[in-house]
Order: structure tokens, then sequence, then C-alpha cells
């Protein structure tokens, strides 16, 4: 037992293994998952970045416990986590406790269904074929990056969720993510399988609970298998303590007419480095892809998207808005790839990025690759500071100044928020927006979710003047920022 | 008591250029002033200047209202002691709708003359304030709208963000309307606007003067005292107000342009825009 309390090794693969009483065929596939990650060169990022992946690549991965079973179940925290997580009715929700599944629970009417929501180890036991075929091998393989190894090596705990044939199930799905041990590892997986005409909405949450300072880590992949004209809705709520590392590679395979949404939103951790993928593999599937995230004190995120197309007709969009301040530091890479058989296809990204402090700072790349000749794909990217006559005009109507530069900050996320389907995570988003903020009241961003909700709600008044008639464009305008 | 707008031998700058160079001016409430001139004569940078913007310095004189000097006070909080400015060009702040900009920013002015200070308190504890109801701020807000027959589709929009000329102006008086100022600054308004639209802000303003409010309407047409009638006219040259009347003396330069006014010793001096 001692060799799995420190480290990474072969050993510890092994015994991680041995105690799981895992098939022989997922041993051998840990084991070569081990020999790729000792082969792999730790990517260092680009000359001249802002050192990011070089720091993740420089953790004490030898100082980390990578296997942390819990046996006592849920912690106060946890429960009251539940009680008033932002998904109040639910089609089913595991919660995952450093290396285990603690709770499992599955819509009885869905079961009957045929639809499996069940931890990935139990999965790997009674659906050894649906692993065997979709676990690391398509979406995100083993040999993606050191990383992706490095997990396929050392998971434990995991998320399976099989939606079969046509069955589209309305409320969401919540998967919690607690860690709660310091100097530890988590390699928690999420593998999503929706067969043919199939939807669903999936929410997941990274929270962690320990005041530790010695750092742990979490490394998880997510894969997503969007089947014939299926529908998957991920939304991704990133909040970990300032004492987690978090390295994540996510990807969407998407089959004919198939199509996803990610809606990642990245407030918590130290580090925080992103694959995101959209894998258009099917004619006429659909990606897109909403981010937001907010960094202070010393935090520093990487992330990297790829829209990837390698079939006619096919649609992507990117969309990813976020605030720095202190001196925390925002690398953002996103790769439009149109092969060159992906004809007639549409592809977009924008990056914006609004700068608080003068110590902070953000670098964004946007990269396209085409190889097919009709294509409609566009990128953009900005970044910039909060406008000092925008400023002067609030604060000539009573607001004062750091209110004022709230306001704006809010304003500045208002699209993207706008686009975050889940009304219960756009309200807590708004919250978290507003609390990052020094000095805000109590109140404020209820304030301005009430206030933003309910005028939603209620329209206009039925005794107004309309003085021009109705117009065209009456719904909201959320310009670009 | 009537609150006053005093200005005394007032001097300030932009980027080291002086652009006000000793204007002296009393705007009581209950009062019209016009404040016309040439481009560039400083009236712009007047209004700004007494709402406190930070891209001018302040370099003599002196800005007293309800008897205090407001000099060192920041613009939101010279805002809460109801004074007010329709800006010439309404930024657009994209994301914030006006119906909660409106809500916030009335709840800011009612707080009144003082400092607000910030929620959170060292301790990490975040204070509460007092907010309005959305109800009976939108009871409130639709009184003005339909007062100023402003259309409803605004209150969801985002701050002047794709309104057309007329529309941020008139948007301007609606805020006007809503935060009841004791001297509202008026900053040519009328400019960027057909004789229709022009007509209908005209008529909002006529809707809220009286004895509450005062205002100096900064123009350098005399089209829009068409419709409102100024008890007093000023004319600005290079910084400085050099003639003040009454409204006729407004005709009068309706007849006889600036140049008539133009102090001597100024020949070969070039405006600064603003």
């Amino acid at each position: 037992m001692t060799i799995l309390t420190q480290g990474l090794s072969r050993g510890a693969v092994e015994e991680l293994s041995r105690l799981k009483g895992e098939p022989e065929w997922m041993l051998q596939k840990r084991l070569h998952a081990w020999d790729v990650y000792e082969s792999t060169p730790a990517p260092l990022g680009r000359r001249g970045d802002l050192g990011t992946v070089r720091a993740v690549a420089n953790f004490k991965y030898q100082d980390i416990n990578p296997y942390v079973p819990v046996t006592d179940s849920l912690s106060a925290t946890i429960e009251q986590s539940l009680r008033e997580a932002m998904v109040d009715t639910r089609a089913g929700l595991v919660v995952q406790r450093n290396a285990s599944v603690v709770r499992t629970e599955l819509d009885a009417e869905l079961r009957s269904k045929g639809v499996i929501l069940t931890d990935l180890d139990s999965a790997v036991r009674e659906y050894p074929e649906l692993v065997q075929q979709y676990f690391m091998t398509n979406c995100v393989p083993v040999e993606s990056n050191k990383y992706t190894a490095m997990h396929a090596a050392f998971w434990s705990g995991g998320v399976f969720l099989y939606i079969p044939k046509g069955v589209e199930i309305e409320e969401p799905i919540l998967s919690q993510i607690w860690i709660d041990a310091p100097a530890s590892a988590t390699f928690a997986h999420t593998l999503i399988i929706a067969e043919e005409m199939s939807s669903v909405r999936f929410v997941n949450e990274y929270n962690s609970d320990f005041t530790d300072e010695r750092p742990s880590f979490l490394n998880d992949v997510v894969e997503v298998y969007a089947r014939n004209a299926a529908r998957v809705e991920f939304s991704n709520m990133q909040d970990l303590g300032l004492n987690v590392w978090n390295v994540t590679n996510k990807n969407a395979v998407h089959e004919k007419d198939a199509s996803t949404t990610w809606v990642l939103a990245d407030l918590g951790s130290k580090v925080n480095l992103a694959n995101i993928g959209a894998s258009l593999r099917g004619h006429g599937s659909v990606a897109e892809l909403v981010g937001v995230f907010f960094t202070d004190q010393d935090q520093r995120f990487s992330m990297h998207t790829l829209s990837d197309h390698a079939a006619v007709a096919t649609n992507a969009e990117t969309l990813v808005k976020g605030v720095l301040t202190d001196q925390s530091r925002v690398e953002f890479e996103g790769m439009i790839r149109v092969q060159p058989k992906a004809q007639q296809t549409a592809s977009f990204l924008s990056d914006h990025t609004l700068l608080l402090s003068k110590e902070c700072r953000a670098e964004s790349i946007p990269g396209l690759e085409i190889g097919a000749n009709e294509v409609s794909a566009s990128h953009g990217a900005t970044t910039g500071q909060i406008d000092e006559e925008q400023l002067f005009y609030l604060m000539v109507r009573g607001i004062a100044r750091p209110e004022a530069e709230r306001i704006i900050v809010q304003g500045f996320f208002e699209p993207v928020l706008q686009r975050v389907p889940l009304e219960n995570l756009r309200a807590r988003l708004r919250r978290s927006i507003v609390r990052r903020m020094r000095g805000a009241y109590e109140s404020e961003a209820d304030t301005w979710v009430d206030a933003q909700e309910r005028w939603e709600i209620e329209g206009v008044d039925e005794h107004a003047v309309q003085l021009d008639g109705p117009k065209a464009d009456e719904e909201i305008q959320l310009s670009e920022y | 008591m009537v609150s006053e707008l005093i200005i005394k031998n007032l001097h300030a700058n932009i980027e080291g250029k002086p652009i006000l160079r000793g204007v002296d001016l009393v705007v009581k409430q209950g009062e019209v002033h016009a404040l016309m001139g040439p481009n560039g004569s400083g009236k712009s940078t007047l209004a700004n200047v007494i709402m406190g913007n930070p891209k001018y310095e302040v370099t003599d004189g002196e800005i007293w209202f309800k008897g205090e000097n407001i000099l060192e006070y920041s613009p939101d909080r010279r805002a809460r002691m109801r004074l007010f400015l329709a800006f010439q060009y309404p930024m657009s702040i994209p994301g914030v709708s006006v119906a909660n900009f409106l809500r916030r920013s009335l709840e800011a002015v009612r707080e009144g003359n003082k400092p607000i200070a910030e929620g959170e308190q060292p301790s990490g504890k975040m204070g509460k304030r007092k907010s309005i109801p959305p109800r009976e701020f939108r009871t409130l807000l639709q009184e003005k709208m339909r007062l100023l027959k402003v259309d409803n589709s605004f209150i969801n929009r985002s701050i002047n963000d794709g309104f057309s000329g007329g529309e941020k102006k008139r948007a301007e008086i609606l805020q006007m309307a809503l935060l009841e100022p004791e001297i509202a600054l008026m900053d040519e308004t009328d400019s960027g606007l057909d004789i229709d639209a022009l007509k209908i802000v005209s008529e909002s303003v006529n809707a809220l003067t009286g004895p509450n409010l005062g205002i100096l309407l900064i123009t350098h047409y005399q089209r829009m005292l068409n419709y409102i009638t100024p008890d007093f006219v000023h004319v600005m040259f290079n910084g400085r107000i050099v003639k003040s009347g009454g409204k006729e003396l407004a005709f009068e330069l309706e007849e006889k342009g600036y140049e008539w006014l133009k102090p001597a010793d100024e020949e070969n001096e070039v405006g600064v825009n603003g």
C-alpha cells in the first residue's frame, strides 16, 4: 500500500489497478498509458509566452498522493452544496470526492428507458464493451499529450453516462467533483455517449474544500460522443481554491447532424491548463463554445480551443470573454482548423479580454488553418481596459467609481451570460463575478439578477406609449463588446 | 431655499492647454440660461469641469453648489447633490440595460450628498444598502416615459448602444426627468437632431422646467431657443463669457453672428474644440 501514497510510478499504477480489482485489459491500458507518459516530453509552451504551460510541467508530481479513496461518503460541505446546488431539479447526480464516487442517483423512469449513469469503475466491470470502445480511444486518445497519458494511467472514480437511441433527457444531470485532501491528485473522468437522436444537458462542477497550502492537482478528462443527430450540452463551473492546480482535456466527437455546446466558466484554481476541442466529423454537425473566466491574485490560465472541421457543412462558434485583475495572467489560443474535405464550413471565434489592473497580463492568439476553399471563417480578439469616458458617464449619474467599474464588467460579460442556457448557472455566475470584485454590496449581484430577469419576464407595460409602432429589432440588443 | 450654482473666475486646462480662462456665472433653480458661442469657445469644457471630468485640470477659480465648494468632490458626489449633465455625446455601455442602470442611478442619487462607502468591509463582510423595489421603480419610470413620450423598448436595450442620435438625446432627457436634478447642464442637446426630433426634445425639456429646475442650455444655434425660452443668454468666447443679456440677445446673435462680440485682444487666437 505504501507505494501508492506518494509520487507517480509504474508500481503505483499496478497497485491502483490491483486495489480496484480491474480486468486485465484495463491494467494493460493503464500500463500502456504509463509508458506513453514516461516517453512523452512535457509541453513547455512557446518562447516568450506567459509561462503557464511551463509552470505545469514543473509541478512537483512526486510530492502528491495519486490515489486518495474515501470511505465515509459526503462531507458537511458537500451536503450543503447539494442543498444549494444550482441545479435544483435534476435527472441524475454523481458526486466524486477525491478518488471515489460517493453518490450516484438516476431518475427511475430514465433507468427503465435504458439510460445508464454510474461511476466509471463500475462501468469497467458492468459494460466492458462500451468502455473498451469509447474510453480514451477516439475522442481524447491516451496519446494526446503527456497529461492525458498521466490521466489514463491513474484515472479513478469517474462518470459513465450512456443515453440510448432517441431518449431525450430534459432535466439536467449534475456531476460534482470535490477535492478535500491536500497534496493529492484527482484524475476524474467523464464519458458521455449520446446515441442517435438522444439529448442531454450535463452540468459539471469542480470544487475544493481544504485550507492546507500544500497544493493538490486535478487532471480531468471529459469525452463526449454525440452520435447521429444527438444533442449534448455540457456546462462546466470550475470554482476550485487557489491551492489546486487543474489540467483539463475535453473533447466532443460529432457524427452526422450532431450538435454540442460547451459552456465553460473558469473562476478558480491557481493554475489552469485547458484543452477544449470540438471534432466535427459528421456532415452537418454543429459545435458551440461559450467561455467565461475571471482571474485575480496570482492565478494563471492557459486555454486552448480547437474547432476541428473534418466533414462537409459543419458549423462552429467559439465565444470567450474574460476579465483579469491583480497579477493574474491568461493565455488564450483559439484554433480553427478546416480540413480539405470540409467544404461549406462556417467557423467563428472571438476572444475579448478586459484588464482591471496594471499588473495583469493577457495574451490572445487566434489561429486559422484552412484546407478547403468553400469556407466562411473569421476570428477576432481584443484586449483592453475599462474606458474612462464610460466610467465618467456612469459617475455623472451618481454611481461611485468602484461600482461603475463593476457595472461595466457585468455589461462586458452579459452577452456571453445570455448564451448560458441554464438559468441557475447564469445567476450563480453573475453573483460570483460581482463577488470577485472588491467592495461589492451583499445584494448587488442579486439586485442586478432580479432586475434583469424580472424585466425580461414581465416584458413591457400594456399602457405604455408606442410612438413609432413595433420595431423589427425589439429584442434586447446585446452587441459585441 | 433656492439652490445656486456659482462659478467664480474658473480656469481649466486640457493636456496643458488653457480652455477656460476666467468664467463667472450664476445659475439658480427655476432659471433657464442659454450659453452660446462659436465652436471651440469652451462651452462643453465648462459643463465637463462643473461635473468634475478628470480629463480637465482646474488651475484657478471656484465652483460652489448649495453653499459648498464642490471642486474636490468626485463626479458621482456632484450628481448626488442633484447636478446633472445631459451629454453631447452620450457613451454607449453594451450589456447594461437602461432599466438596471437607471434604477441603480436613482438609488445612488437618493443617497444624497455624501461619499458612498464600499459595501465590503475590511473584515470581508458585505454590507447591505437601500434599494428601490423593481415594481416601484418601474411605475416611476413608466410615468416619466409617458410624460416624455419615450418608447417602451428603450428600457431593455443596452445604454445608448445602437441608439440613433435622436434616441440618445431623448434617453438623456429621460434620465434627467427621473433623477430630478436641481441644476441641469444640457450640452448641445439640439445637435444632430432633425426638426421633428428637435421639437420632441424641446417639448420634453419644457415639460420638466419649473421652479425646482435650473437649466444651463449649451448651444451654438439659436434654433432650440425657438422652442425653449431662456431667461438669460450668455455668450462665450475663447474661454470667457463676454456678454450676457436677456432672450433678445439670442435673436441679435442670430442676426449678426458672433464676430462682433470677439474681444479685440484675441484676434489671433485659435479656439480649441470642446
